[in-house]
């Protein structure tokens, strides 16, 4: 199970590292206008294969790439209801702090969790393997997080069930 | 078919589903003969990346992946298989992953990592890249 995540993760890895080359490229219809070719889709011959990677039926991770940009979308395991909740919830709550993070897409594209969009510039400012080390240390951690939000629910609501009920002792 | 020429318009379905059946059943008796790693090197000969066809494609994926899934010896599979199945192995790789059934995925995983460890980025980056001869 562990090996399986591994191998996900691995896979991804090596695909953003051949993915991830990303040069400045302006608008070609309207001058003077830079604009991340992956977002728009107008152009065939400025997009790459859109890669799609799936560890299982439930999580799987998108990958498409053109020449100035790169958009990442994540599904994540989401096992019961309360999971789901939990996950849309929690985020939700970090895409709209999307600023903060500058890589993260405010909203995630149809049918993900989770979208990053990284460009030519961020590329230029920032390391592109520390880019993708954060963006696989996301992926490990999310699951983390999840499962010890899932946790910290289910012992609240089993601490004050315990207590509504004594009464009735 | 070698994959040299031009493109071949396999608009005939009676071309197509007889290459198809040809190529399942020299499959079927390479691996009857427990030796996978042949069966996937003649599944991935004459994969028609220059084929249009749709009907092409998808009935040599099915060809291809019954030979994936019978691989269990990943060492042996890299002894012997020539550099220039890589490219199209690496193809067929990501189109397994995109199915997101769970044994084809983790088959697919194992010998992905495997391969881009023999074959580098340049192989991914390769399959990435070329719109026109997908599988």
């Amino acid at each position: 199970m562990a090996n399986s995540l591994r191998l996900y993760l691995t896979c991804i890895r090596s695909t953003l590292e051949a993915a991830m080359c990303l040069q400045n490229f302006p608008c070609q219809e309207v001058e003077r206008h830079n604009k991340p070719e992956v977002e728009l889709q107008t152009s065939p011959e400025l997009l790459l294969n859109p890669v799609l990677i799936c560890r299982n039926e439930a999580e799987k991770c998108l990958i498409e790439t053109s020449i100035n940009s790169l958009r990442i979308s994540l599904k994540v395991k989401q096992a019961d209801e309360l999971e789901n909740i939990l996950t849309k919830k929690f985020l939700r709550f970090l895409s709209m702090r999307a600023e903060a993070f500058q890589v993260l897409r405010r909203k995630p594209v149809q049918g993900y969790d989770i979208s990053f969009l990284i460009t030519n510039y961020h590329c230029e400012e920032m390391q592109k393997h520390k880019l993708i080390d954060f963006i696989v240390q996301f992926m490990e951690d999310i699951d983390k997080e999840i499962s010890e939000l899932k946790m910290s629910v289910n012992t609240r609501g089993r601490l004050v069930a315990a207590e509504f009920l004594k009464q009735f002792i | 078919m070698s994959g040299t020429g031009g493109f071949v318009e396999a608009d005939n379905a009676e071309a197509v589903i007889t290459r198809f059946e040809h190529k399942s059943r020299k499959i079927e008796s390479i691996l009857k003969q427990s030796k996978p790693v042949e069966a996937l090197k003649t599944a991935l000969e004459g994969s028609p990346p220059n084929t249009r066809d749709e009907r092409g494609k998808s009935s040599n994926w099915i060809v291809v992946h019954r030979a994936i899934m019978a691989i269990k010896d990943l060492d042996g599979l890299f002894a012997s298989l020539d550099p220039e199945h890589y490219d199209i192995l690496m193809k067929y790789l990501y189109r397994g992953l995109s199915t997101g059934n769970r044994p084809t995925c983790d088959q697919c995983l194992r010998i992905h990592k495997r391969l881009t460890e023999r074959a580098g980025l340049g192989c991914i980056a390769r399959s990435l890249a070329d719109t026109i001869n997908t599988v």
